[in-house]
C-alpha cells in the first residue's frame, strides 16, 4: 500500500488531538502524546460523536458524550467503553505524518489486539479471508465447530436453538468481532447457534485447532487470549450487574 | 402488540399498550434498553426498526439529529408502536437485577407549590399508589394538553412514597415550564413514568461522596444527601456538595443544607458557589453552617477539592455547559474514573 499524506507534527499540539483528513479522503483523529503520534478512527464507536470534541490529557482519551475512555498509546478501552478504538498505524518522516498500511480484522480484534507480532503473523497466515452474500447461513445447530470467525466487514446476527423454537442471539456488526469461539473448546464442540450474514460481509475464518496449536507455543498471547475469551463469554451470560 | 428487541447479545420480546413509547416498554418489562434523558434529547435511545410500523410523538425532538430516518433508526423514548414491532438497537441489553425498581405510568396530583426564589418553583405529586425509587432517579412527567415528557428528579428519598418533591426552574418558551409558571396548578392530575435515571447513591457505595450542582441540578443531590445522611453514611466517610447558583438570592435549600450539615458536623461540607455576584456579608452570619465562595461551581470545587479525590464517587448534575466544566474537571484534574462519576444527560 502506498503511504498517505496526513499533516505536520506541529497541525497538532502537543498533549492535543485533531481529526484530519488524509490524503485518499480518510479522516481520523490525530493524538500527540508528548510529542508521539497516534491515529484512530475519527468517531467515537459508540455513537458517532467525534473524538476530536473528547478530553483529552495526553494518556487517556474520553470521549465527552458518555466518558469511554481508551489509552491514547493502545486504543484499549478504560473504564466503561465496550470495545476498543481502530488505530491507524502512522509514520513520522521528518515533520510529515503518513498513514502507513491499515490494520487487519484480526489486529483489531477483541481477543488478538496487542498479543505478540510474531504469534499475530502466524494467526494471519493461517487465516482464510472469504466473502459472503447477504441471506448466506455460515453454520448450523449440531455443526461441528471446526472454525473461529472473525468479522472484517458487514453484519452477521445469530439464532439459538433449532426450527420453530428459535430465539434470536444477537449480532456482530464491528470490524474485529469474533464468534464461532465454541471452535476453541477441548473436545469435539459443535455449534449451538445458527450464524446468517444480514448483509454481504467479509470474514476471516481460522481452524480453533490451528489457532490452539500457535497460541501453544506462545503460553504470554495464549494466555491474553483465554483471559479476553472467559469476557467475552461472559458478556453474553451475564446481567449488566452495574447500578 | 408485541415488541421483538434484537440487541447485541440476545433477543427480547415484551408487549405494549397503544400509543405507550417503546422505551417505556420495555423498561416496564425490566428490560434495561439504554437510555438516558428518556425525553427526546440525548440519542441514547436510538433504535432501528426492522418491521412493523411506528408514530413518532414528536418528530422536532433535538435528540433527533442522532437519527438516520432513511435507514429506519428512531428514538424509543419517542416512537409507539402500531402493530407488532421488531427492532435492532446494536447495544448489550440486559434484563434488570432482580430486586431493581421496575419503572412504571402512574398519576399524580399537584400539590404545595411554593415558590423558592423569584424563578424557582417547589411542588409535589401525590401519587396514586406509593412508588420506589433510588436516591438520585427522575421521573418524567406531562401536563394536561402537552405532548410528550419532561424529566425531573425527585428532592426527597424515602421507602414507599407516596409524594414525590420537585424543584422546576421557570424557563421561558419550556412547555412544562410555562404550563406550571401560568397559572394555579394545585390540584391538576399530572401523567408520569418513572423512576429512571442512573446516578443514583444507594449504601452499598462505600465511598466518599462529592456532589456538585448547579441551580434546579441540586433536587437529585438533596434526595442523595438526605438518603446518606439517614443511612449514617458520614460516620464513614467524607461528604462535599457544592451548590452553583447566580447570587445568594437565587439560592434555596439553605435552611434544609444546614439541617443535612448539623447532622453530620465534621463530615458533611457545604458550599454555595455564587457566579454572578459576591458572597453578602451577612451570609455567613445567616448560615454558619454553610461556605460561601464567588466563582463558577466547578471552579469553586476545583479549589476546594484539590488533594481530596482518593476513593470518590462524584455526582453532577445541572444546566449542560455547567456539568460539561464539571466532568472537565473530574477526569482531568481528579482523575476519576469513568465509573465514579455520575450524571444524566440530558442534552
Amino acid at each position: 500500500m502506498t503511504k498517505r499524506y496526513v499533516c505536520r507534527t506541529t497541525d497538532v499540539p502537543v498533549n492535543g488531538l485533531r481529526e484530519i483528513e488524509a490524503e485518499g479522503g480518510l479522516k481520523l483523529l490525530v493524538a500527540n502524546a508528548a510529542g508521539e503520534f497516534f491515529g484512530y478512527q475519527a468517531v467515537c464507536p459508540h455513537q458517532d460523536v467525534p473524538l476530536c470534541e473528547g478530553l483529552y490529557d495526553g494518556s487517556v482519551l474520553t470521549c465527552h458524550m458518555h466518558l469511554w475512555q481508551w489509552d491514547i498509546r493502545t486504543g484499549a478501552p478504560i473504564g466503561i467503553a465496550e470495545v476498543p478504538l481502530e488505530k491507524y498505524p502512522l509514520a513520522l518522516e521528518g515533520d510529515a505524518i503518513y498513514l502507513g498500511d491499515q490494520t487487519t480484522a484480526l489486529d483489531v480484534g477483541e481477543l488478538f489486539n496487542g498479543i505478540s507480532p510474531d504469534t499475530l503473523a502466524k494467526l494471519a497466515a493461517l487465516a482464510r479471508r472469504e466473502t459472503y452474500e447477504g441471506g448466506s447461513v455460515l453454520y448450523r445447530p449440531g455443526d461441528p465447530a471446526d472454525d473461529i470467525f472473525v468479522l472484517d466487514t458487514g453484519r452477521v446476527s445469530f439464532l439459538v436453538g433449532r426450527d420453530d423454537r428459535t430465539s434470536p442471539g444477537g449480532f456482530m456488526l464491528r470490524k474485529g468481532e469474533v464468534f464461532g469461539w465454541a471452535a476453541l473448546l477441548e473436545g469435539n464442540p459443535v455449534r449451538i447457534a445458527s450464524a446468517r450474514c444480514l448483509e454481504a460481509s467479509a470474514l476471516l475464518r481460522i481452524t480453533g485447532t490451528d489457532v490452539l496449536k500457535a497460541l501453544e507455543q506462545d503460553p504470554a498471547a495464549g494466555y491474553v487470549v483465554m483471559r479476553r475469551l472467559a469476557g467475552l463469554i461472559a458478556r453474553y451470560l451475564a446481567s449488566s450487574g452495574a447500578k | 402488540m408485541r415488541v421483538q428487541v434484537n440487541a447485541r447479545n440476545r433477543g427480547y420480546q415484551f408487549d405494549t399498550q397503544p400509543g405507550e413509547k417503546v422505551l417505556y416498554a420495555g423498561l416496564r418489562a425490566g428490560i434495561e434498553l439504554p437510555y438516558e434523558c428518556g425525553t427526546g434529547t440525548c440519542g441514547t435511545c436510538k433504535a432501528r426498526a426492522v418491521s412493523g410500523r411506528l408514530r413518532d410523538g414528536w418528530p422536532q425532538a433535538p435528540g433527533r439529529k442522532f437519527v438516520k430516518p432513511e435507514l429506519g433508526e428512531f428514538l424509543m423514548c419517542q416512537c409507539a408502536a402500531e402493530d407488532d414491532l421488531t427492532l435492532e438497537v446494536s447495544k448489550f441489553v440486559y434484563a434488570a437485577e432482580p430486586g431493581a425498581y421496575a419503572p412504571a405510568a402512574c398519576a399524580g396530583v399537584l400539590r404545595g407549590a411554593r415558590m423558592l426564589t423569584h424563578d424557582v418553583m417547589q411542588f409535589a405529586l401525590e401519587l396514586d399508589q406509593p412508588r420506589e425509587f433510588d436516591a438520585g432517579q427522575f421521573i418524567v412527567v406531562a401536563a394536561p394538553g402537552l405532548e410528550g415528557y419532561r424529566a425531573y428528579s425527585m428532592v426527597n428519598y424515602e421507602r414507599g412514597a407516596r409524594r414525590l418533591d420537585f424543584v422546576v426552574k421557570r424557563k421561558p418558551g419550556g412547555g412544562f415550564s410555562d404550563w406550571l409558571f401560568g397559572a394555579d396548578r394545585v390540584g391538576a392530575r399530572l401523567a408520569l413514568f418513572g423512576p429512571l435515571g442512573k446516578a443514583t447513591f444507594y449504601p452499598g457505595v462505600d465511598r466518599n461522596i462529592l456532589c456538585i450542582a448547579g441551580g434546579s441540578g441540586i433536587a437529585g443531590m438533596m434526595s442523595i444527601l438526605s438518603h446518606a445522611v439517614e443511612e449514617r453514611h458520614f460516620e464513614r466517610r467524607q461528604g462535599w456538595l457544592f451548590f452553583g447558583v447566580r447570587a445568594l438570592s437565587d439560592a434555596f435549600y439553605l435552611q434544609e443544607l444546614s439541617d443535612l450539615c448539623a447532622r453530620c458536623p465534621e463530615r458533611l461540607a457545604i458550599t454555595i458557589a455564587l457566579s454572578d455576584a459576591d458572597v453578602p456579608g451577612s451570609a455567613a452570619r445567616d448560615w454558619p453552617a454553610l461556605a460561601f465562595a464567588r466563582g463558577l461551581v466547578h471552579e469553586v470545587a476545583k479549589r476546594a477539592m484539590t488533594g481530596k479525590y482518593r476513593n470518590v464517587r462524584a455526582y453532577v448534575a445541572g444546566p449542560p455547559p455547567a456539568v460539561d466544566a464539571a466532568l472537565r474537571v473530574l477526569l482531568l484534574e481528579a482523575k476519576l474514573t469513568a465509573d465514579n462519576i455520575r450524571y444524566d444527560k440530558f442534552s
